[in-house]
C-alpha cells in the first residue's frame, strides 16, 4: 500500500506522516512536527528536473571549451581546459591524476545527466520495469554530484599554493566558474527528482487489473 | 488497544506504507518493497555522536588556525592556510569560486558541526533544547552542501601535481583536516535523527496535555 492511496505523505524533511485533505485548498499543507510544507509529490517535479538538466547540458559546454587555470609566469601564459588538463597529464605520465580528473570532471557529470535524463523518460512513461534498480540509479546520482568538485577544488588548492608575487601565478579560468555551475545545477536537479515516481505505476496497474476483473 | 501499540511510517524514498510496533526500540528495518533504510536505532547514538561533535568542532579550529601546506621552488616559498585559496579567488574577483569554495568547505561544516554539538550535548544531558527542530532541519538541507571529503581528494590530486614542481611541506593543519574529514563522516553514518523527532513530539504531547 502506498501512502499516497490513503491521502497521506511523509514530510520530506522529518519523515513524519501527514494526512493531507481530500480536497486541494488555498496554500500549502504544512507538517505538524517541523512546520515543512508536505506535498504527494514533489510539485512539478519532472518539469523542475528537465529544465535544470537541460541548463547543465548547456552549461557543460563552456565549461570544456573554457579554460578552468591559467599559469601565468614571465614566458606568458598558458591556458589549460579539462581536456587538455588530462591529455598534459597522460603525456608526463600521471595516470593517477589523469583519472581522477577524468572521471570527476568528465565521467561524473555526464553519467549524472545521462541517468537523470533516462529516470525523467522511464518516469514519464510509467514504465513498470526495474523499479529497485532504478530507486538505486537515483541513489546513485545523488551520491556521485558533489565529486565532480575535485577539479573546482584542485584549481583553487593551485592558486593558493603557486603564488609568487609576480613571478609565477595561476589564476582560474572562466570555464571554471561554467563547471561549478554545472556541478550546483546538477545536485539541484537531482533533489527536484521525486524518486516516488518511479513508484507510481501501481495505481495504472490495479486499475487495469480492476477493469479486466470487472 | 491495538493501535495504541502500533504506528505508520512511510518510506520516503518509494512511498510504501509500514506499520511497526510503537514500543520498536532498536535494530535496522529497511522498506520490504524498495530497500531503503528507514530506521536505524542504533544503541548509544546520543553519546557517539556527542564525542564526535566535540571532536570534530577540535579539529575544525585546529584546520583553520594552523599553516595548511608551504610549497618550496628554488628560493621561493609559499605558505597557505586552509582558505589562502578563498582569499586569492575573492582578491581576483572570482566570487562564484570563492563563495562556493567558501560555504562547502568552510561555512556549511561550520554549521553542521556546531549545530551537532549544541543539539546533542544538551540531549546527553537530558534536556531537549528548544532549537531542536531548526537544527535538525538545517542539518537535514545542509548534509549535501557539505563537501570536506571531496575537497581531499582535491588535496591530493594538487600535492602529487606539484611535487614535480618543488617541495610540499605539510603543516599541522593538514593532518588535523584528514582527521576531520573521517571524523565527519563516521558522524554521518551514526547520525539518527528519527529518536531526536521522537523527542519533539514527546514534548509537544506533554505540552498538549499541560
Amino acid at each position: 500500500m502506498r501512502a499516497i492511496d490513503l491521502g497521506m505523505a511523509s514530510c520530506h524533511t522529518c519523515h513524519e506522516v501527514v494526512k493531507l485533505p481530500k480536497v486541494k485548498g488555498e496554500g500549502a499543507v504544512l507538517c505538524p512536527r517541523c512546520g515543512e510544507e508536505v506535498h504527494l509529490r514533489k510539485p512539478n517535479s519532472i518539469q523542475y528536473t528537465w529544465a535544470l538538466v537541460i541548463a547543465s547540458i548547456i552549461l557543460y559546454i563552456p565549461a570544456n571549451v573554457l579554460p578552468m587555470m591559467e599559469v601565468e609566469t614571465f614566458a606568458g601564459t598558458q591556458a589549460d581546459t579539462i581536456i587538455s588538463g588530462v591529455i598534459y597529464f597522460l603525456e608526463t605520465g600521471s595516470y593517477l591524476i589523469a583519472s581522477v580528473i577524468f572521471i570527476a570532471s568528465i565521467i561524473v557529470p555526464i553519467t549524472k545527466l545521462i541517468l537523470l535524463s533516462y529516470l525523467l523518460i522511464s518516469v514519464q512513461k510509467k514504465s513498470p520495469l526495474h523499479k529497485k534498480k532504478r530507486k538505486k540509479l537515483y541513489v546513485l546520482t545523488e551520491i556521485i554530484g558533489k565529486w565532480s568538485m575535485v577539479d573546482v577544488y584542485v584549481v583553487a588548492i593551485m592558486i593558493a599554493l603557486v603564488h609568487f608575487g609576480g613571478m609565477t601565478e595561476i589564476k582560474a579560468g572562466d570555464g571554471a566558474t561554467y563547471f561549478l555551475l554545472v556541478v550546483v545545477v546538477t545536485m539541484i536537479a537531482a533533489m527536484q527528482f521525486d524518486p516516488k515516481l518511479i513508484w507510481d505505476t501501481e495505481i495504472q496497474e490495479k486499475k487495469e487489473t480492476d477493469a479486466r476483473n470487472a | 488497544m491495538g493501535e495504541m501499540a502500533e504506528k505508520i511510517i512511510c518510506c520516503h524514498e518509494c512511498d510504501e506504507l509500514l506499520r511497526i510496533p510503537a514500543t520498536r526500540k532498536e535494530g535496522r528495518l529497511k522498506c520490504p518493497r524498495c530497500g531503503t533504510v528507514l530506521l536505524r536505532q542504533k544503541k548509544g547514538m546520543v553519546e557517539i555522536m556527542y564525542a564526535l561533535s566535540i571532536a570534530a568542532a577540535i579539529l575544525f579550529l585546529l584546520t583553520n588556525y594552523f599553516p595548511f601546506l608551504s610549497f618550496h621552488v628554488v628560493g621561493n616559498t609559499s605558505h597557505a592556510n586552509f582558505m589562502t585559496s578563498i582569499v586569492y579567488l575573492f582578491g581576483e574577483k572570482d566570487w562564484l569560486i570563492g563563495i562556493a569554495v567558501l560555504m562547502t568547505t568552510v561555512i556549511v561544516p561550520m554549521i553542521r558541526i556546531g549545530l551537532m554539538l549544541s543539539l546533542f550535548g544538551p540531549i546527553y544531558h537530558g534536556i531537549v533544547p528548544p532549537y531542536t527542530i531548526f537544527a535538525l532541519k538545517v542539518l537535514s538541507h545542509s548534509l549535501p552542501w557539505a563537501m570536506l571529503d571531496v575537497f581531499l581528494v582535491g588535496v591530493f590530486v594538487s600535492m602529487v601535481k606539484l611535487v614535480k614542481m618543488g617541495t610540499i611541506i605539510p603543516g599541522l593543519s593538514l593532518w588535523a583536516f584528514m582527521v576531520m574529514v573521517f571524523v565527519m563522516a563516521a558522524m554521518q553514518v551514526v547520525f539518527d535523527p528519527q529518536p531526536l523527532w521522537e523527542k519533539v513530539d514527546q514534548r509537544r504531547r506533554e505540552k498538549g496535555v499541560a
